[in-house]
């Protein structure tokens, strides 16, 4: 099955008259994929270099790398770079940490351990709107939950926290939301990575008078690198993609544009603003930082590409 | 037996000819809207009657999602597949215009200077955009005050405030922030929430040619108008909800003893009637300002063409019939207010207009301007400065204007 | 791992820290089943009431009473599954390319599906509704169907090649010597082995699919033919957003979702167990 190292006799063509198998396999998916991904994403990326017409698209001003420069130097551009940094920073060790904790937790012969698969996994289920709502209803200034829990059940604050209209306190609903949302889904992938380690090298531990928190560092851990930095890397995409909640907590930035997030903003560029191309040129510059950072992490967290 | 089937096969192909040479092509017309629960069931209403009218042409409605409205319309536009005739908001007729969506009614329609002649003209000019008219006025509304009976007599207060001045006083006497009780409320910081407030002091957003707004969105009335805001959130008469942040709706406030005012429109009538049944709905005129007599900002609907309709003449048929005297009082009833003069006063409208009608007649439109999203977002940004302490009203007027002379030039 | 001892107490702190974090997972959804229960004027009470006061189920009366509500469920259980049964086909099929065969460009093409995982969906929008337009995919179910595969396409097959890889070569290799052609390889060895990653497949594909809203909005305006969450969106007009038929209509939604994920759910733990995930 390997014919790799035979480049030098097999010409280049027969080798590709040879895989006709394997192209046969991929062409539905791939086609798919060309049409409907890859496509859309030249399409897009010529309409950054345009002040591009929807009406009369013949009528587009071809204008450079202008759009782009605008966005770099856009402040709100930049806040909203730092809103979704921040939030991805948060968000992601966030959600691996509080995973790896109910994953160990569950990796016991527990009673109920289906009821707590499906309940922690429920707020995976559900769509970003409806929950979106759910913590908007929540963190209200009036009637929240949190306000009533903080004020008049804990007594820590004596005046309701109004979360929800400030820039910087909007965040917090909107970070929480993240994790919980998150955790289930990492929690079930650590929980069977967790279920791969050989039991025998716990037990040869204790043999050897080792801690819990022994165990958890030398043993844990390392083994479950590889499902650790496959999180890290799927979880960072989402985070910086994070787009729904935003839409809806912060209805367009508010206040002050000072609460968007990069894909907010470009939402509001593109459908409120009528300007098309620099919002393509938003979701460009978006993409491209995603696809460095991937790449970066896979290199430095990884110490063999796998294929 | 043989002839008699013959016969029969002929007779099914002659009646099957005609029957399908009868049976032309009926045109279809798609309509979009965001029409509430009962207006949606007049509309029905209104397209049966239209299609008796004209047995060849079909009206196909579909209904949008108020907040998805707007990105679903310009993805149409965009990959080319436009609803023929849709009901927009006012606001938008001149954006849609300015980049060649919409059809020039007053050019291509017949009969069109005919409606017009008819209609209202504060809500017709909000179809107005260099030089043509891009849309007919399907429906108007503006917004007046909507008081708490109970409230005020338990307060004391016999009626509700005529003057701006009362206002504020009122306001003040009904409020209780312990209790997070609010004279009055608004439902959030974009222009439209203190409009009619603001027009009412005699504020203005630009001159009359859309030249500049230096003077007048940061000019005295302006100012003294905001002011008057900032100071009653300060003294804690303005409910905090206009900052966001989920409280308690205006509508659910208001019914609840919550808020003892809130400005809205005629659909406060049917909303309230329908979720809150024990709730006694009183409207009053907005308070005058010091020297005004009264006013409120105008909004509404235009019905519009797409450029890319295929269907011009029928659409322009459906239009048309939606301005007709039928078609107004039919989907009158329901809580949008007809933009024909001719059926003013008609006692099938609810009686309830007779308070909306009177506004209009001093309401003020926006400014009809492509980029008026943006300017509303400026003077959006300008009051959330002031409520938030970071700019004196003034200032942050002066900065709302700057950024309103640098859009009206960038045409 | 521990002294039965150690074990025990472990057990349960872990039963006490678990119960307390189902208990703060679903709270937001005790809440709003909750307020789906209580009729508009109770929507933003103070205190707020767990329990409600007046319990009443005009909300989902008046909610799945609304004309299109049934056909809209029934759309888009339709549009859920065909999506997921198609990706799970075709999906499989690079898989298993991706993972068993060679081929020139065989890096390449990964790589480029790889960067369908990354790119945010929502800046492709306009471009897929001027292509699905001239592919008259528009205003209809399939249409909706054939985008909603291409879009979870990366995902999946990325996940199901790493399944793959877990499965022992030698298997095949014993079907080959018996003189088994690739398919028999296919169906006898590969299918079987991966219903777990096939589950996992089939969930997250279901799941997206029944959640979506941005391009179900504006694909289909047909009322009709519409999905679940837009027609859930509707709940939201202009002037008001009516909370009690919001939550009524959203925990019905729920529902079907929430079945689909215990059926599979036995299979998608064990599948990803096995894929490793390497």
């Amino acid at each position: 099955m390997e014919v790799k190292n035979k480049i030098l006799d097999k010409s280049f063509l027969k080798k590709i008259l040879s895989s006709k198998g394997a192209y046969l396999l991929l062409l539905p998916g791939m086609g798919l994929f060309f049409t409907f991904i890859l496509f859309p994403l030249i399409y897009s990326l010529r309409m950054s270099f345009y002040k591009w017409n929807i009406v009369d698209i013949g009528a587009s001003k071809f204008i450079g790398f202008s759009n782009y420069v605008r966005v770099i130097n856009d402040p709100i551009f930049i806040r909203a770079t730092l809103n979704t940094i921040v939030y991805t920073l948060i968000t992601v060790p966030g959600q691996i940490l509080f995973a790896l904790v109910v994953a160990i937790l569950l990796n016991q012969k527990i009673k109920g351990r289906t009821f707590f698969r499906v309940a922690y996994y429920i707020p995976v289920i559900t769509s970003w709107v409806v929950v979106t709502f759910l913590f908007e209803y929540f963190f209200g200034s009036q009637a929240g939950l949190v306000n009533f829990i903080l004020k008049d059940i804990l007594h820590l604050v004596d005046k309701k926290i109004m979360w929800l209209t400030d820039p910087i306190l909007v965040m917090i609903p909107l970070n929480l939301l993240g994790i919980w949302k998150g955790v289930g889904w990492s929690a079930i992938i650590l929980l069977a990575a967790l279920q791969n380690i050989p039991l025998d090298l716990y037990e040869a531990a204790t043999i050897d008078g080792a801690g819990i928190w022994h165990k958890i560092t030398k043993i844990t851990l390392p083994l479950i690198r590889p499902t650790l930095v496959f999180l890290v890397v799927v979880l960072v995409i989402g985070g910086f993609n994070v787009y729904v909640s935003g839409l809806l907590m912060t209805k367009g930035g508010n206040p002050l544009d000072l609460s968007h997030f990069i894909l907010t903003l470009m939402y509001k560029k593109t459908f409120t603003n009528l300007d098309f191309g620099y919002g393509s040129a938003i979701s460009y510059l978006l993409a491209a930082f995603i696809f460095m950072v991937s790449v970066i992490e896979i290199k430095l967290l990884r110490r063999k590409v796998e294929y | 037996m043989k002839r008699l089937s013959i016969f029969l096969i002929v007779i099914m192909l002659i009646t099957g000819m005609t029957l399908g040479g009868v049976a032309e092509e009926k045109k279809v017309v798609t309509y979009w809207h965001t029409m509430g629960d009962a207006e949606e069931e007049a509309l029905i209403k209104v397209i049966e009657m239209f299609e008796d009218q004209y047995p060849n042409i079909k009206i196909k409605p579909t209904r949008m999602a108020y907040d998805d409205f707007k990105p679903a319309l310009l993805i149409g536009i965009a990959g080319g597949v436009v609803p023929d005739t849709a009901r927009l908001d006012i606001i938008w007729v001149p954006e849609f215009a300015e980049i060649g969506a919409l059809v020039a009614l007053d050019e291509e329609m017949e009969g069109f200077d005919e409606i017009i002649a008819n209609t209202y003209p504060g809500p017709t000019s909000t179809n107005f955009w260099k030089g043509h008219y891009y849309g007919l006025p399907q429906d108007t509304n503006t917004q007046v005050l909507v008081w708490n009976k109970q409230m005020f007599e338990e307060a004391g207060l016999s009626g509700p405030p005529e003057t701006i001045d009362e206002f504020v006083k009122y306001a003040a006497v009904l409020s209780n922030p312990d209790e997070e009780i609010y004279g009055y409320t608004m439902g959030g910081t974009y222009f439209w929430a203190p409009a009619s407030i603001f027009y009412a002091m005699g504020g203005e957003v630009t001159d009359s040619e859309i030249t500049t707004a230096t003077g007048y969105i940061n000019g005295e009335k302006s100012v003294a108008a905001y002011q008057v805001l900032v100071d009653m959130y300060r003294d804690e008469s303005l409910s905090p909800l206009l900052l966001g942040g989920g409280g308690i709706g205006a509508f659910e406030g208001l019914a609840t003893g919550k808020y003892a005012m809130i400005i809205e429109g005629p659909w406060a009538h049917p909303i309230l009637k329908s979720d809150y049944p024990e709730f006694e709905v009183n409207f009053a005129l907005v308070p005058r300002g010091p020297d005004v007599t009264t006013s409120s900002v105008v909004g509404g609907q235009n019905v519009v063409i797409f450029e890319g309709s295929q269907h011009k003449d029928e659409a322009m048929l459906w239009a048309k019939f939606l301005l007709s005297e039928e078609a107004q009082l039919t989907i009158g009833e329901t809580g949008a207010i007809p933009t024909l003069s001719t059926v003013q006063g008609n006692e099938r409208l609810p009686e309830y207009y007779d308070v909306f009608m009177e506004q209009l007649k001093t309401a003020k439109a926006r400014v009809p301007h492509p980029k008026w999203a943006e300017m509303d977002n400026a003077i959006n940004n300008a009051y959330q400065y002031m409520l938030r302490d970071e700019k004196t009203v003034q200032q942050a007027l002066d900065d709302a204007a700057e950024e309103i002379n640098r859009l009206i030039i960038e045409e | 791992m521990l002294t039965t001892k150690e074990e025990r107490i472990f057990r349960n702190i872990s039963y006490i820290l678990l119960i307390c974090g189902v208990v703060i997972t679903l709270v937001p959804f005790i809440y709003m089943i909750s307020a789906s229960f209580k009729s508009q004027i109770y929507t933003f009470e103070y205190p707020p009431r767990l329990i409600p006061r007046d319990p009443t189920l005009e909300n989902y009366i008046k909610a799945l009473g609304k004309d299109l509500f049934g056909r809209n469920l029934l759309n888009s259980f339709f549009v859920a599954t065909a999506t997921t049964i198609s990706t799970v086909f075709i999906s499989s099929l690079m898989a298993y390319a991706f993972s068993r065969m060679q081929f020139p460009g065989k890096e390449v093409f990964f790589y480029i599906l790889l960067l369908g995982m990354m790119i945010p969906p929502v800046m492709l929008i306009i471009p897929q509704f001027i292509i699905a337009k001239n592919l008259h995919l528009l205003d209809s179910l399939w249409g909706l169907i054939v985008v909603y595969v291409s879009v979870t396409l990366s995902m999946q097959t990325f996940l199901l090649r790493s399944f793959f890889e877990t499965i022992p070569r030698e298997l095949e290799e014993a079907v080959l010597v018996d003189g088994g052609t690739r398919w028999d390889i296919f169906r006898k060895i590969i299918l079987p082995l991966s219903k777990p990653g096939l589950a996992v497949v089939a969930i997250f594909t279901f799941l997206y699919a029944w959640d979506e809203f941005p391009w179900a909005h504006v694909a289909i305006r047909e009322g009709s033919r519409r999905t679940l969450p837009v027609a859930i969106a509707l709940f939201q007009s202009q002037y008001l957003t009516q909370w009690g038929l919001l939550f009524a209509a959203t925990t019905v939604a729920s529902i079907p979702a929430v079945i689909v994920f215990v059926i599979f759910q036995r299979y998608f733990i064990q599948g990803v167990v096995t894929s490793g995930l390497k």
